[in-house]
This record gives C-alpha cells, sequence and structure tokens, in this order.
C-alpha cells in the first residue's frame, strides 16, 4: 500500500467516526464505532476503550473489539495501576514486551489472545484531566508509521470531546428532568392544596363552630372545658397547615418594584421587635448605608425576613443575638441580605432537608416557612443559602439582582 | 343590637347548623338555602337584613350569586363564606359590595363579631 492510499484509509476512518460523533447521540454508538474503526485502520487484533467512572475513579470497559470474551471480563481497571505510567495526554505509549510491562496487569491472558504488541492512548481534551483510555492489540511486532500515530492523535481527541460533550448533555438532561418533575409537581400541588382547603376547611368550620359555642356553655371548671379548649385549639392549627399549604401551593407572582432592601429590612424587623424584646434576644443591624435597589416585591420579601427571623429567634436561648446584614455585592451585581444567630445550629442530617415542605423539627411547626420562603426567593430569580454549625449557629443569606439588571419598568406612580 | 332576619347559604348542612344555633342564641332569626337557586329565590321572596353566602356552591357561582343579589336588593348586606381564601377572591368580594368576608374554618365569636361589625352604628 502506497503512502497516499494509506492516508486515504485513514481519512476515510476519520471520517466515518467524526461523523458517528456527530450523528449519533448515544456515547455507547460512537464508542462501539470508534473501537471497531480503529481495529480496521490499524489492521490491529482489536480494541478496548476504558472510560473513566469519576464516582468509583476507575476506567470501566466501555467498548471493545476483535479481543476473546475470557480476556474482557478480567475486571475494570484502577486508576492508579494505569495513571502510574501513563502517558501526557496527546502521546502514545507503545508495549512490546508483554511479559515484563508494569501496565500490563494479565500477561499470560494477553499472550494466549496472541496479542504481540499494545498502544496505549490517553483521552484528553486538550491538557485536561484524562477522562479514557484506547488501547489498540496488535498481534506482531512493527513501527508505527507517521500516519498511524497522527491517525491515533486524532481519534483520541475526537473521542475525548465527545465525553466531555455527551457528559454535559447528560448533566443537562437531567437537570432539565428534574425541573420539569418541579414544575409538574408544583402545578399538580397548587390543585391538590386547593382542593383540600375547600373539602376540609368546611367540616372544620362546623367542628370550630359547635366546640366554641359548646365551650361557653359548660360551667367553669367543668371536666369538658379542657377537651373544648383543645378541639378548638387543635382545629385552628389545622387552618393554619391549610393556609400554609396554599401559600406554599399557590403560584404568586410577585408584585415587583425597585426596593431598598434595607427598607424591608427595618420594617421585617419592626414586625417582629416586640418578640425578641419578649425573649430577650438582642437583634443587631448591620446595614450598608449604600444600598442600591433591587426589584423586589416588597410584601413578600418582607414575609422572607421576617421567617428568617422568627427561625432565628427559636434557635437561640434567651439572650441569644442575632445580626441582621445587608450588602451589596457590586462585582456580582447582587443585592444581600443576610440574617445570622449564634443559637443551636442545624445538624448536618438536616441541612439538605430545611427547604422541603413539611420538613420541621418544631413541635407545633408546619414546616412550610423555609419552603414557602424558597419558593418567594427563587420566583425573584434570587438566591438562598444556608450556613450552619451545630452548636455555634445559622447564617442565611438571600439575594437578588440589582434592579439596574433586570428588565422590568421603573416604579410605577 | 335589635333581633335580625339571617338567610345562610351554603350547602353544607353542619355550617348552616352551627350558624343558624350561634345566631338564633343571639337573638336573630335565621332561614337555610342549599343551593344557590333557592339563595335567590327566598331573597326575593323574603325580606332579609343578612344574608351570609358560601363563595362556592354546587349549582351557582357565589360571585353571581352576589352580584344579583346586590343587583336586586342593593341594601341587603352579605358576607361572604369561603372554604378557599384568597386576597384576590376576597378583593373581588367586597368591589361586587360584600360587607365582609369571612374565612372558614371561623368560631362563633368570629362569626358573632362579623355581623354585628356589618350593622355597626345602626
Amino acid at each position: 500500500m502506497t503512502s497516499s492510499t494509506s492516508f486515504e484509509s485513514y481519512f476515510h476512518v476519520i471520517r466515518d467516526i467524526i461523523g458517528a460523533m456527530h450523528s449519533l447521540t448515544d456515547l455507547q454508538d460512537v464508542l462501539d464505532v470508534v473501537v471497531a474503526k480503529s481495529t480496521q485502520a490499524l489492521k490491529a487484533k482489536g480494541a478496548l476503550l476504558r472510560i473513566l467512572n469519576k464516582d468509583t475513579n476507575r476506567f470501566e470497559v466501555r467498548a471493545a473489539a476483535g479481543l476473546g470474551e475470557r480476556y474482557l471480563n478480567k475486571g475494570p481497571v484502577t486508576t492508579e495501576t494505569i495513571l502510574s505510567t501513563l502517558p501526557e495526554p496527546g502521546e502514545i505509549y507503545i508495549i512490546t514486551d508483554i511479559w515484563n510491562a508494569p501496565r500490563i496487569e494479565y500477561p499470560q491472558q494477553t499472550w494466549d489472545e496472541g496479542i504481540r504488541m499494545l498502544l496505549d492512548v490517553p483521552l484528553a481534551v486538550e491538557e485536561q484531566q484524562i477522562t479514557g483510555l484506547l488501547r489498540i492489540y496488535l498481534t506482531e511486532q512493527r513501527e508505527l508509521s507517521e500516519d498511524e500515530h497522527d491517525f491515533l492523535k486524532t481519534i483520541a481527541k475526537q473521542c475525548a470531546c465527545v465525553i466531555e460533550r455527551v457528559g454535559l448533555i447528560q448533566k443537562q438532561q437531567s437537570h432539565f428532568d428534574h425541573l420539569a418533575t418541579q414544575v409538574e409537581k408544583g402545578s399538580s400541588l397548587a390543585r391538590m392544596a386547593a382542593g383540600i382547603a375547600h373539602e376540609i376547611n368546611n367540616p372544620l368550620a362546623g367542628i370550630l363552630l359547635y366546640s366554641s359555642n359548646m365551650c361557653k356553655k359548660v360551667p367553669k371548671g367543668s371536666p369538658l372545658e379542657e377537651g373544648l379548649n383543645i378541639i378548638i385549639k387543635e382545629t385552628q392549627r389545622c387552618k393554619t397547615i391549610i393556609q400554609g399549604l396554599l401559600d406554599f401551593a399557590r403560584e404568586q407572582e410577585p408584585q415587583r418594584l425597585p426596593v431598598n432592601m434595607n427598607n424591608v429590612i427595618n420594617s421585617a424587623v419592626g414586625i417582629v421587635e416586640n418578640e425578641f424584646h419578649l425573649r430577650h434576644v438582642k437583634i443587631q443591624k448591620k446595614l450598608d448605608e449604600d444600598m442600591a435597589e433591587a426589584l423586589l416585591d416588597k410584601n413578600q420579601i418582607e414575609q422572607v425576613l421576617i421567617n428568617l427571623l422568627l427561625n432565628a429567634l427559636h434557635a437561640v436561648d434567651s439572650r441569644g443575638l442575632v445580626t441582621v446584614r445587608s450588602a451589596v455585592d457590586r462585582k456580582r451585581r447582587k443585592v444581600l441580605a443576610e440574617i445570622a444567630d449564634n443559637g443551636c445550629g442545624i445538624p448536618k442530617e438536616h441541612l439538605g432537608k430545611i427547604f422541603e415542605p413539611f420538613f420541621s423539627t418544631k413541635a407545633n411547626g408546619t414546616g412550610l416557612g423555609l419552603a414557602v420562603s424558597y419558593g418567594i426567593v427563587k420566583n425573584h430569580k434570587g438566591d438562598i443559602r444556608v450556613w450552619s454549625e451545630p452548636g455555634r449557629g445559622t447564617r442565611f443569606m438571600i439575594e437578588f439582582p440589582l434592579a439596574l439588571d433586570a428588565s422590568v419598568p421603573k416604579e410605577r406612580k | 343590637m335589635k333581633p335580625l332576619k339571617v338567610l345562610v347559604i351554603d350547602n353544607e348542612d353542619v355550617i348552616c347548623n352551627a350558624c343558624r344555633l350561634v345566631l338564633t342564641e343571639k337573638g336573630h332569626e335565621v332561614d337555610i338555602s342549599k343551593t344557590g337557586k333557592s339563595g335567590l329565590i327566598a331573597v326575593g321572596h323574603t325580606t332579609y337584613d343578612l344574608v351570609l353566602l358560601d363563595i362556592k356552591l354546587p349549582d351557582m357561582d357565589g360571585m353571581d350569586i352576589l352580584k344579583t343579589v346586590k343587583e336586586n336588593v342593593p341594601t341587603l348586606r352579605i358576607i361572604v363564606m369561603t372554604g378557599y381564601a384568597t386576597l384576590s377572591n376576597a378583593v373581588q368580594a367586597m368591589k361586587l359590595g360584600a360587607t365582609d368576608y369571612l374565612p372558614k374554618p371561623f368560631t362563633d365569636d368570629e362569626l358573632v363579631a362579623a355581623v354585628e361589625k356589618a350593622f355597626e352604628g345602626l
């Protein structure tokens, strides 16, 4: 075969592989094409493609061509054994000494397969981490031509790109799937909540009207009095839970206007101040005087702040300290508000659940406060974050884009 | 306050009976309609001082009943009750001329207070 015809055959193989990469969305199909075509182009016995599983840090066989079952069933290879002597990305590692090469874990099986030479080609995008390894098995020892070198390097690079691309697509896909379920759940939850409110509030109204009426008719100190009072109190508790459920499920579009976060903080603190005073908990404000405006629904954000403040209040003992800060992050173009306490903190195992509806550690909590707050903040294209250390305290931060960056008209008069 | 003639329009027996119990004990006279249609007929036949109207009835939209009653008997006071209280339907009810808005469940005291408030100064 002349040099020009071998070039042509490599070109055709590369064209096939690149074609597969662009037309096939399933990574497995692409990898199958890569091993089959590489084997064919290099007139090799076979090829094996391993991809790094980032969860287990192992290189797992994902595609193979031309190799016997027994050989393939050797199992995965750890990163350490492969990477210990792995060439730099863009280089090809040639193994001719089957019996003594440290990179060959099963020399006997390799020899029995009729393999006399191996080529290891790391798959990596540019200089980044190696994401896979293409191994080519040859039945005779020979020099590799420059075309063959170029061919393998091209394949390795293209293959690494496609692995990365598929990884990104899959990540996006799972993200969208998650969002879709959330949206689905959201709308059915809203319908269900409205239904529950209708159905449950009517019988509750009957219970509450009769029990509150009856309570007035029993003589003071009657053994019935306590029970009736409990019925009244618990019915009212049900009412609160249902109202919370409705607030959580209702898709309330925020009425956003340019607002100074400091004003919202001041009014929220004003509402809860008395409660703090009664429990001897100090509330400290550290507000950024040079505050920028954000587009906020004042009432909704006030509700979020009140919720966070009351949570902080419940987390501290008497004589605790709750600090409220505001700031402008001009670099990230965000307005921030932070509520920190020196209270009991949130156990690590609870941190992931606190924004879930109905998760509560309080005896009388509905478990909806933070879930509602989360929804409100997200509806404002904002973010809510939490840091906590058991025994030391908790810090909640909410942030919103600067008003200047949002595409909503200026304050309506 | 002077005894009132009250009509309760609600498809739930327990609400009608409980409201009647609480209000008759306060000296008022209470009639009951279980559907929107029969409620409208009752309002047309009898002179009431007050209507307690559930906004969600199986046969008619409570808001339509409110509108019709207010058109025919503008002076009649109507307190709207609902099991699904939202700000927007409270605002809508008040715009249509409701005197007050009572989210279910409510206590006997809350009911009596709403009725008394509707006739404040009279």
